[in-house]
């Protein structure tokens, strides 16, 4: 069962780097004769300390920095291209493409795109309404930011690139996105803006009726996998299906192929994506309830839908797509270390962005729902749906076939 | 830990008990509950904890919050900010 | 919670030019609705008086930019009844080709509004995309995209090149194809079709009582196209069928401006085929003396210019009468009983050319 890139786990080769780095400041301490300060640098705490901070840093460097950027990267090219024009194109361009000339940096594939409307948002001033709720202003990106993060703490990418392992994993990333809608209103009231108010209300009403059939649909799953465990759930879909080959992902039974069609919908509906765009339609009354929000703080919550589109397909992947299962290659021995050719963080990075490309593509071709239409479709559809798909994974699992 | 915890915890609900402004009162209920489920943590039952957060923090305050924007009176046509009922 | 009065516009994202629609709201449902306009008001019927018959043209293009071309030839009827003059048979199918051409890319920027005001965002640069043909093509007959300024008192400005009819059919196959491919897009499409059916009812005898003309008339079902019904240029002798659906609602309207669209390439087609060659302009007289008045199908109804003139160069009179100026008028019975969210339904498929309403 090897075949993850890190191989000791993520914590692991941050406490070897930890070591070494106080064992440097250790030594500089001592030369400096301070032996004291020296081993203290070195005591389990302080190495247990700083293991986690350099983990947590590693963690939410990828997720924020590596995998935010290149969802972004991906959902700008990718509608660039639904809708026949190039897209983003601000990057340091093939050195043998035929028009390369040196500095020409509007060529490329696009990737610095992102990083400068980063830092065009860094640098703008961050404008509060005077009459706004500075309390609130001020906590609702925060609760919306540190809800995002803290999805990734549990969520594994790998057998061994996670960083804690939370028996509860999938409870944990449910609970982490019920937060959201909470920050919303608050986010839209404490603009003291009308349209704001009732943009924030009609988020926050949409996303809570679309967290009931999310829920159920995990209800669903969980009968049937007997566990919370996202590395459980993971395990039990690598097992082949009923004697062929393919291995038993959980979307291939059939209750949880409702299943999956229902977490899918009300996915795209809590990452507040068209079809259900109304809190940011920009047609409508309400120009949505980010609107009081300039510079960063806009930065993050725009950026940060994305990072939930991430966060969320990731929870699918684990789900109902099998996680990191792949075939992985075997095993070239690099210094006695099998490193896998196609590893298992490869495998769900692909289904990742597959299952986010599908999202983006459905987004950018279906107009929008209207408000009451929205809630209609949740409450009258979804549930009743979602609640059949928890019978049938009962019933499955007491006849045991699957 | 257990100490933090619970200094926050009840700074928060003094603080919903006592705020001037409904929404503000919301939000301090939220930190309280979230410090809850910190103290369930704490005595080992983590799944009290996330169905605290996920049922508690994640839709008490939001029904509090509709229940406060949708029976005001005057609802639009005044400031919000210094609204005290 | 209470009806208060909400202002939309007259800056905002998504209408399609300045104006001001107050809505009464009452929570989400809508009680009653005014529209305000003037905000784009130019002047253009004073102008009008102080200029020369020819160079009035240069204005009445700018009336409702998107579809200039039919304004334009509007009152150049107008002014050609009122000298009693008759233009070459060419000039005549010069002018209906280019009326269609601009018909069909008028009828693309409401397709490319109202998929972006519907939130199928994608369909803007579809639509835009496919409207470029049709600029490029008023380009190689006018010299200029937008307000081309190509007819004239007595004709049209100049002739077209030799393989223009090679151009146009290459151009309209083309469209053809993808016009099915966006059919296809929004029609079955369920969410659009929960967006703009049962909204915005307008029934017959509303549509006509109000004034409404043009689409958002043949869409309540009333068989009236003024191409057929008063004939002016050579419509009676080509080969054409109006677009009429019986819903009344803005799918129906929708429907009737895709089909009036693949109309137009018919009629473009046919009269290519049909052209005489000869002269395609002839020199008006430069003083008039009478009131005439001219009615025409413009893209979005029922375009009437009147216009007097008292023995002078310039005309003492134009009086302009646009279409939509009188369907503003049915918009608050069409939006009473919906939701706010359906205001961008309803004005997007009624495609509001705010150039023409404030003139």
């Amino acid at each position: 069962m090897s075949g993850s890139l890190l191989t000791p786990n993520l914590v692991g080769l941050c406490r070897s780097l930890t070591e070494i780095l106080l064992g440097i400041v250790k030594a500089i301490f001592d030369a400096l004769s301070l032996p004291g300060v020296g081993s203290w640098f070195v005591s389990p705490g302080v190495v247990v300390f700083f293991t986690y901070l350099i983990a947590t840093l590693v963690m939410v460097m990828w997720a924020a920095l590596v995998n935010l950027l290149s969802v972004m990267w991906v959902e700008r090219k990718l509608y660039s291209r639904i809708q026949d024009r190039r897209g983003i194109m601000l990057g340091v361009p093939w050195p043998w493409s035929k028009k390369y000339k040196r500095g020409m940096t509007n060529l490329g594939w696009g990737f610095l795109q992102n990083i400068a409307d980063g830092v065009k948002l860094l640098q703008k001033e961050n404008i509060t309404p005077a009459s706004a709720d500075k309390l609130l202003f001020h906590a609702a990106p925060a609760i919306i930011v540190s809800s995002t993060i803290m999805v990734f703490a549990v969520l594994p990418f790998s057998e061994n690139f996670y960083y804690t392992k939370v028996a509860l994993g999938v409870l944990f990333v449910l609970a982490a996105l019920s937060l959201g809608p909470f920050a919303i209103i608050l986010a839209g009231y404490s603009s003291n803006n009308k349209y704001t108010l009732i943009g924030g209300l009609r988020a926050a009403a949409m996303m809570l009726s679309y967290e009931i059939p999310l829920i159920l649909c995990v209800v669903a799953v969980v009968l049937l996998s007997g566990t919370l465990d996202p590395f459980q759930m993971v395990a039990v879909q690598e097992r082949p299906l009923m004697g062929t080959i393919v291995p038993s992902w959980n979307v291939f039974s059939p209750p949880q192929m409702l299943g999956f069609v229902i977490f899918f919908i009300a996915l795209v509906a809590e990452l507040e994506r068209i079809p259900f765009d109304i809190p940011e339609a920009d047609a409508e009354l309400v120009e949505g309830w980010t609107t009081e929000y300039g510079g960063m703080r806009f930065g993050f919550l725009f950026g940060f839908k994305w990072l939930r589109a991430f966060a969320g397909a990731g929870l699918l992947v684990i789900l109902y797509l099998g996680g990191w299962n792949g075939p992985v290659f075997a095993t070239v021995s690099v210094l006695g270390y099998p490193i896998p050719i196609l590893p298992q963080e490869f495998w769900f990075l692909l289904k990742t962005y597959l299952v986010v490309m599908v999202i983006i593509w459905i987004s950018w071709s279906i107009p929008r729902v209207r408000a009451d239409q929205v809630l209609k479709i949740g409450w009258n559809r979804l549930i009743p749906l979602a609640l059949l798909t928890i019978l049938g994974a009962a019933v499955f699992k007491t006849m045991g076939w699957f | 830990m257990f100490l933090v915890f619970s200094a926050v915890e009840i700074v928060g609900a003094i603080l919903t008990v006592t705020s001037k402004k409904l929404v503000r009162a919301a939000f301090w209920l939220l930190i309280t509950l979230i410090t809850i489920s910190g103290i369930y943590i704490l005595l080992r039952a983590e799944f009290v904890a996330l169905i605290q957060i996920l049922v508690y923090a994640g839709a008490v305050p939001v029904l509090l919050l509709f229940g406060i924007m949708l029976t005001r009176k005057k609802m639009l046509e005044e400031s919000e900010t210094s609204e005290a009922k | 919670m209470a009806e208060f009065w909400v202002n939309m516009g007259p800056q905002h994202p998504m209408t399609h030019g300045l104006w001001n629609l107050r809505i009464k709201v009452d929570g989400e449902t809508i009680i009653d609705a005014e529209p305000i306009i003037g905000y784009l008001h130019r002047g253009v019927e004073k102008i009008s008086e102080v200029r020369e018959f020819q160079k009035v043209i240069v204005l009445t293009d700018r009336l409702c930019y998107v579809s200039s071309i039919t304004w334009s030839h509007a009152y150049c009827l107008a002014v050609e009844e009122l000298m009693g003059i008759e233009i070459p048979e060419r000039g005549k199918y010069l002018r209906v080709i280019s009326l269609e051409i601009q018909r069909i890319a008028s009828h693309l920027m409401w397709l490319a509004a109202f998929g972006a005001d519907i939130g199928l965002l994608t369909m803007l640069l579809y639509a835009l995309r496919e409207r470029e043909l049709f600029l490029d093509l008023i380009e190689i007959m006018a010299g200029l995209r937008l307000n081309s300024n190509y007819t004239r008192v007595g004709g049209v400005r100049n002739d077209v090149p030799a393989d223009f009819e090679k151009s146009c059919q290459r151009v309209i196959a083309h469209f053809l194809k993808k016009l099915d491919e966006y059919q296809d897009l929004m029609e079955n499409s369920k969410t659009f079709l929960m967006r703009t059916q049962g909204i915005g009812k307008l029934s017959k005898e509303d549509a006509i009582n109000w004034g409404v003309t043009g689409p958002n008339l043949r869409g309540s079902g009333a068989d009236v196209d003024l191409r057929r019904t008063i004939p002016y240029e050579v419509y009676d002798q080509i080969d054409w069928e109006p677009a009429i659906e019986k819903d009344c609602d803005c799918y129906a309207r929708s429907i009737v401006r895709m089909r009036e669209m693949r109309e137009s390439c018919r009629i473009v087609l046919d009269a290519l085929k049909k052209m005489p060659p000869g002269p395609y302009r002839m020199k008006p007289p430069r003083r008039a003396e009478g009131e005439a008045f001219r009615v025409t199908e413009d893209s979005r109804g029922e375009a009437l210019f009147y216009v007097a003139a008292d023995g002078d160069d310039r005309p003492y009179r134009v009086k302009i009468r646009s279409p939509i100026f009188c369907t503003l008028a049915a918009v608050p019975q069409m939006m009473r009983g919906h939701k706010v969210a359906d205001v961008v339904s309803i004005m997007g498929s009624i495609d509001i050319c705010v150039g023409e309403i404030d003139k």
